[in-house]
C-alpha cells in the first residue's frame, strides 16, 4: 500500500513539474545576465539531456547491483534454511 | 559515585606522578624546548613577532604539549592496574579523576609555558582578565577532550598516532575560540566583546565532559 | 530498518526525484540576482547534497547509540558504512562547493568559518575510518568506535551550527549575510530543492544500504563457515 501511494506522489510530482516549467515562459527583466541565450537556442535541453544521460547510466547501476545483492541473499537465507 | 573514592583516584595519580619525576620533567623538557626551538627560528634575522603570530604559535605550542602529556593518562597504566581500579571504583570515578588532574596538570604547564614565553618572546597581552580566563577555560577543555580521545586510542595499536589523527579534528573548535579570546585580550578589547566566545567555550567543553562521563562506561567493559 | 533496507519502493522513489531535480533544476525559472546569475541553480546539488550527508551521519551516530545499548552486530555495520558514504557525500559537497565559490566569490577556497567546519567534521570521521582500521578485534573494534562516534558528534554540533551564525561569512543566513529567503526560496526554489534533499539522501541511504547488505552477507558467510 505503501508502495502504491508513494509512485502515485511521484508522478503528480512530475505532472507538477512540467506544469511549472511550460507556465515558467514569461518576459523577464534583463538587468541581469542570465543565460537567456542559452534558453532561446533551446541548448538548454542539451544540458538537461546530458545530465540525465549520465543519471540513467548511474541508476541503472545501481539497480543491477541491487538485483545481485539480493540474489545472494535469497541464497544466504535457502542455505541457513537448509542447515536448521 | 563516592566523593570522598574520587579524591583518593586524584591523590593516587598525583602520587604516580611525582613518584616517577621523570614523566613531568619529560612535559616540561617539552615544553621549554619547543619555546626555544620557536623563538630561534622567529629570531632568526633580528624579525620581529607580530601579536598574531605570536597568539597562533603559542596555542600551537600548547596544542602539542598537551597531545604529548594527556596521551599517557591511559597509555602508560599497566594493564593489571587498570583492571584493579575497576573493580573498586565506578568508571565516572575514575575518568572524572583523570580529567580533573589533568586540568591541574595542564593549567600548570600553559602558567609556565605563558612565563617562558613571554619571557623570550614578549609579552603583547594587555587584558589580562580575559587572557587568563580564555587559558583556563582552554586548559579545561584540552584536559577535558584529550583524556577521553586518550582512552579510545589507548585501546587500538597505533595509539601516538592515533592521539593526533583522533584528537585535533575535536580540539579544533576549542582552539578557534581560545585563539580569539587571546586576540581580544592582546587587542585590549574590554571583557564583554568576549562574553560570547567564553560563554560559547564554557558551552563545549561543558558538553565534552559531560559525553565522556556518559560514554567512558562503555569503553572500559571491553578491556 | 533492516526490512526498509530490502524493500524497494523507496529506490524509485528516490530515482524519480533526482530524474526531476535535474529537470526541472535546470529548466526552471531561477530568480535573477547579482553575482550569482544561473549558478543559483546550485542549491539543488551543492545545498541538497550537504543536508543529504548531514542525514546519513545522524542515522550513523543513532545506530552507533543503538549498538551500544544493544551490542548488536547489525547496529555497527549501519553506522560504519553510513559514516562511509557520509564522508563521500561530503567530500562531494565540499568540491561542488568549492567550484561554485571559484566562480561567484573569487577563489576556489576562502577563509570562512563554514568551509572549516566542514573539513573539520570530514576529518572527524576519516579519523573515525583510521581508528576503526587499527583495532583488531571485531567487538572491541565496533565499540570503540562508536564511543568516538558519538564523542565526536557532540563535539561537531556546535561547530557547524553555532560558530559560522557569531562570525562573519561569506555563506547565505551567516554573520549577516541575508538567509535563504532573500533568494526568492518561497517561490519556484523550493519546489525543486525539498524534492532535490529527499532525492539526494534516498541516493545516498541507498549506496549506503547496498554496503550494509553486502557487509552483512560476508559476516553470514564467514560464521558458516566457522
Amino acid at each position: 500500500m505503501f508502495k502504491k501511494i508513494s509512485t502515485v506522489l511521484t508522478l503528480l510530482f512530475i505532472i507538477a513539474g512540467s506544469l511549472n516549467v511550460t507556465l515558467a515562459q514569461e518576459a523577464e527583466k534583463t538587468s541581469v545576465d542570465m543565460a537567456d541565450s542559452l534558453r532561446a537556442d533551446g541548448k538548454i535541453y542539451v544540458v538537461v539531456l546530458v545530465v540525465m544521460i549520465v543519471f540513467t547510466f548511474f541508476s541503472m547501476y545501481l539497480l543491477l547491483t541491487d538485483r545481485h545483492v539480493k540474489k545472494w541473499e535469497k541464497e544466504m537465507k535457502e542455505m541457513k534454511e537448509s542447515k536448521k | 559515585m563516592q566523593w570522598k573514592r574520587l579524591i583518593v583516584l586524584i591523590h593516587k595519580e598525583f602520587a604516580i606522578e611525582l613518584r616517577q619525576l621523570y614523566a613531568v620533567g619529560g612535559m616540561l623538557l617539552y615544553l621549554v624546548s619547543s619555546i626555544f626551538v620557536i623563538y630561534m627560528a622567529i629570531t632568526l634575522k633580528n624579525a620581529q613577532i607580530h601579536p598574531i603570530t605570536w597568539n597562533a604559535v603559542l596555542w600551537i605550542i600548547m596544542l602539542f604539549t598537551a597531545v604529548n602529556s594527556i596521551a599517557k593518562s591511559f597509555v602508560q597504566e599497566k594493564k593489571g592496574m587498570l583492571l584493579y581500579f575497576y573493580t573498586i571504583c565506578s568508571p565516572v570515578e575514575i575518568i572524572l579523576a583523570k580529567i580533573i588532574y589533568n586540568t591541574i596538570l595542564m593549567t600548570l604547564l600553559i602558567s609556565i609555558g605563558i612565563l617562558l614565553y613571554s619571557i623570550v618572546l614578549g609579552n603583547p597581552v594587555q587584558n589580562f582578565i580575559t587572557f587568563s580566563i580564555g587559558s583556563i577555560l582552554g586548559a579545561l577543555g584540552f584536559a577535558a577532550s584529550f583524556t577521553t580521545i586518550s582512552s579510545i586510542a589507548s585501546k587500538a595499536s597505533n595509539s601516538s598516532t592515533l592521539m593526533a589523527i583522533l584528537g585535533f579534528p575535536i580540539i579544533l573548535p576549542i582552539l578557534l575560540l581560545v585563539l580569539k579570546i587571546s586576540k581580544n585580550a592582546i587587542d585590549d578589547l574590554p571583557i564583554n566583546n568576549s562574553y560570547d566566545d567564553m560563554l560559547t567555550l564554557s558551552a563545549i567543553v561543558v558538553i565534552s565532559i559531560t559525553s565522556s562521563l556518559l560514554l567512558f562506561p562503555y569503553l572500559w567493559k571491553s578491556s | 530498518m533492516i526490512r526498509l533496507i530490502e524493500q524497494s519502493w523507496w529506490k524509485y522513489v528516490g530515482i524519480i526525484m533526482v530524474y526531476y531535480t535535474i529537470i526541472a533544476g535546470f529548466l526552471i525559472k531561477a530568480p535573477r540576482l547579482d553575482i550569482l546569475n544561473e549558478t543559483i541553480r546550485n542549491l539543488f546539488f551543492h545545498v541538497a547534497i550537504w543536508f543529504a550527508m548531514f542525514i546519513l551521519l545522524i542515522i550513523s551516530v543513532v545506530y552507533s547509540i543503538k549498538y551500544l545499548l544493544n551490542s548488536k552486530t547489525i547496529h555497527d555495520t549501519i553506522a560504519s558504512e553510513f559514516a562511509r558514504i557520509g564522508i563521500v557525500l561530503g567530500l562531494i559537497g565540499i568540491s561542488t562547493g568549492s567550484v561554485w565559490a571559484r566562480f561567484t566569490w573569487g577563489d576556489w577556497w576562502v577563509n570562512d568559518p563554514k568551509l572549516n567546519a566542514t573539513t573539520i567534521a570530514l576529518l572527524i570521521y576519516l579519523a573515525y575510518l583510521v581508528l576503526r582500521a587499527s583495532i583488531e578485534s571485531d567487538e572491541q573494534k565496533a565499540r570503540i568506535s562508536a564511543v568516538y562516534n558519538i564523542f565526536a558528534f557532540t563535539a561537531m554540533i556546535p561547530l557547524v551550527f553555532i560558530l559560522p551564525r557569531m562570525t562573519d561569512s561569506l555563506h547565505p543566513g551567516n554573520g549577516g549575510n541575508p538567509g535563504f529567503n532573500a533568494y526568492d526560496l518561497d517561490n519556484n526554489l523550493r519546489k525543486v530543492f525539498y524534492p532535490a534533499v529527499l532525492g539526494w539522501s534516498i541516493l545516498g541511504f541507498w549506496l549506503a544500504s547496498l554496503r550494509v547488505r553486502i557487509r552483512n552477507i560476508k559476516e553470514e558467510l564467514i560464521h558458516h563457515i566457522d
